[in-house]
Parts: C-alpha cells; structure tokens; sequence
C-alpha cells in the first residue's frame, strides 16, 4: 500500500531536523566532538581529527537532501548510513562494556552516556528514514497538509528531545538507586 | 475541520513542549539531590596516612610537589579531557580554588597523550591551575573512576578523597576534614 504523501514529508523533515541540529552542535564546538570521539577509541589519532570534520558536514548534507524533493531518496540512503555508522560506534563500545563513555551527539544530548536506548532510538529514526524509498500515493497537497507536516515534524522533533533528556537522566536515576539501596 | 486540526497540532506542540520542560526539570532534580559526600573507594592510601611525595611537571613549565609539607594543602583533582562531568566541575574548582586559596593548592592531575591534554588545557581554559600529567600518581592513588578527588593536609596526610560527581561531593571533602571523619557517608553512618 502506498504511503500518504504527508507521512512522508513529515518522516523526511524530522529526520532533517535532527540531523541539521546534530550538524550544528558539533560544528559549534568542534574540539569538543573531537574529544568525545577520542573517547570512542576506535579510530587512530591521526584519523580522529578529519573525521570530527566530516562528519557534521555529511549529517548537514543528508538534512538538505532529505528536505529537497528530488534528491530525497539520496537523503534517505545517506541517513540511514550515518545512523548506522554512528550507532555501530555506540555498540562496539557497549559490547567492550564501557558505558561511561559520553555520547558527544551534542546539544541536549550532551549528559547522555553510551546505552542500549541510544541504539533503539537511532533503530526507530532509521525506521523514519526508510519512508523516504516508500512509493507514496500521488495526492495534490492541501494547506491543511502542509499544516500537519509542520506540526507533525515539530512534535516529534520535541518527542525525539523528550527521549534524549530521558536517556540522560537514566544514569543518574540509576545512581541515586544504588546509594540508598 | 480545518480549523480543528490546526487547533489540535497546537495543543499537541504545547503539550509536547511541557512534557519535554518536565523531564529536564526532573534531570536537574535529579543531578541536585545526588547523594551527599563523595563516594570513596577504599583503595591507595588511606585517610589519615602520609601519602607518597611527587615532585612533578606542570603543563606550564612549572615543578609541583604532591603530599610535601608545606604552607599550604592540596585538592589534587584528577581529570580526562574524555570525561563529561570533569568539564562541568572547572567552574565549581575554580571557586573553591579561591575560597580556600588562603591554605589550599588546586592541582589537576591527568595522563595519555599530553598533545590532546594540551588541547584540553587550552580550550576548557585551564591555565589558572598547574595541570600534571602523571600515570604514576594516578596509580599510586588508585584511582579508577573519574573525576577522583584527594585532598592533603599542610603536612602532606589524606585528609579526605573521593569520587567527585557534583559540587556537594566536592564540598563534602572539606567537609570530612573539618569533622575529622573519613568520609561524610562514614560519618551519616555512625550518627
């Protein structure tokens, strides 16, 4: 069954949203992503420092190419590889059992340390991302449409927020857990 | 209709809004009521032990001697440039720094790759602090997690130490030393 058009645009402007935001944060305080990436060790210093730049480059990229009609499907390949390429980062650290490692996604983000959750969040926003390829039922818009994309991208961009604050306030539950038990 | 679902997209982004504004709310609440005293893990030297002496480099240039008698004590604070709540604690560090300035040396203390140290030093503006690179203290005081805390009295004695996670942990060392306990969760233990 073909997608209805808005879901499409609204799951494609989300995941520009969070991208161009992701862009953002890191490129405000390069040095900073730098040395959250050191922390991930898995790259050899002298790689640390050009990847630190690329990668808000191409997180930028894939949110204009998302938001742009013809080139979505582009969009849509280059955001599900960044996802996974970021989130298979997390896991391997998750498996080496280091957990105390901080995210460095930047922004409100920047309290979170390495979790499960993170990697379910990004799994659900690369789910988002496949809407980019769905074949959508060819409808003309109306501006109640364009309302709705709007509102539907803004409200789950605050969702995806929500979810950030919540996974970072998860270790620090957890402490506080552990001294009065 | 129209006018309906445009009225609920707003009721839904307010919504959404408050839910977000509570949750970071309860993050604050959260990092606020974290335990009182730093949790001290029983390894290195013990409270009331001389610890070892070091007589080391700063990033500056400068000589700093750790746990020499001397006129003054020392807050020997470890820190990585890859830990994110060091980075949180440098204002915090910075005033008690000068509160106690009157008996008290802040002096942090890292180790690894002292180019990527030096980008730390400098970007997190570190410069008011001598800054040592040192596996070997960090050894010697066992320290595991980050960031560590040890505070040495005028005579180079562990007065009180700990794992460091908030500016109550940190206040709860002078606290230590002033009630002459070992630490503020032996002394809430005791009464």
């Amino acid at each position: 069954m073909p997608l209805d058009p808005v879901i499409q645009h609204v799951a494609c402007a989300l995941l520009a949203i969070v991208f161009a935001s992701a862009a953002w944060h890191k490129l405000r305080d390069l040095l900073a992503f730098e040395l959250a990436l050191d922390a991930y060790a898995l790259l050899p210093s002298p790689l640390v420092r050009p990847f630190a730049w690329t990668l808000p480059l191409l997180e930028s990229l894939a949110a204009v190419t998302l938001v742009l009609t013809p080139t979505r499907t582009a969009g849509g390949v280059l955001a599900i590889a960044l996802l996974a390429l970021v989130t298979g980062a997390v896991v391997v650290n998750l498996l080496r059992g280091r957990t105390d490692v901080g995210c460095g996604c930047g922004g409100i983000e920047d309290e979170q340390t390495l979790s499960w959750a993170l990697v379910a969040r990004n799994a659900l926003l690369a789910l988002g991302g496949l809407a980019a390829f769905a074949p959508t039922s060819p409808r003309a818009l109306t501006w109640l449409d364009h309302v709705s994309v709007a509102g539907g991208a803004l409200a789950l961009f605050l969702v995806v927020a929500l979810a950030n604050q919540l996974i970072a306030n998860q270790p620090r539950l957890a402490r506080l857990r552990v001294r009065t038990a | 209709m129209a006018v309906a679902i445009a009225a609920l997209w707003v009721v839904d982004i307010a919504l959404a809004i408050a839910v977000f504004a509570l949750a970071r709310q309860i993050g604050v609440l959260y990092e606020r009521v974290a335990p009182m005293g730093a949790l001290m893990l029983d390894e290195g030297p013990k409270v009331g032990e001389r610890a070892p002496s070091f007589k080391l480099d700063a990033l500056d240039g400068s000589t700093v001697g750790i746990g020499q008698p001397s006129q003054h004590g020392e807050l020997v604070f470890f820190v990585s440039p890859t830990c994110p709540v060091c980075k949180k604690l440098i204002p915090v560090l910075r005033s008690i720094a000068h509160a106690e300035r009157d008996w008290l040396r802040v002096i942090l203390a890292s180790d690894g790759d002292e180019a990527r140290q030096r980008a730390f030093y400098e970007k997190a503006g570190l410069a008011d602090f001598p800054y040592v690179l040192s596996t070997e203290l960090g050894m010697t005081f066992k320290v595991a997690k980050l960031p560590y805390a040890v505070l040495l009295d005028e005579s180079g004695t562990v007065r009180a130490k700990g794992l460091i996670n908030s500016r109550e942990q940190l206040e709860s060392l002078f606290t230590a030393k002033e009630l002459g306990v070992e630490s503020i969760q032996q002394y809430l233990q005791k009464a």
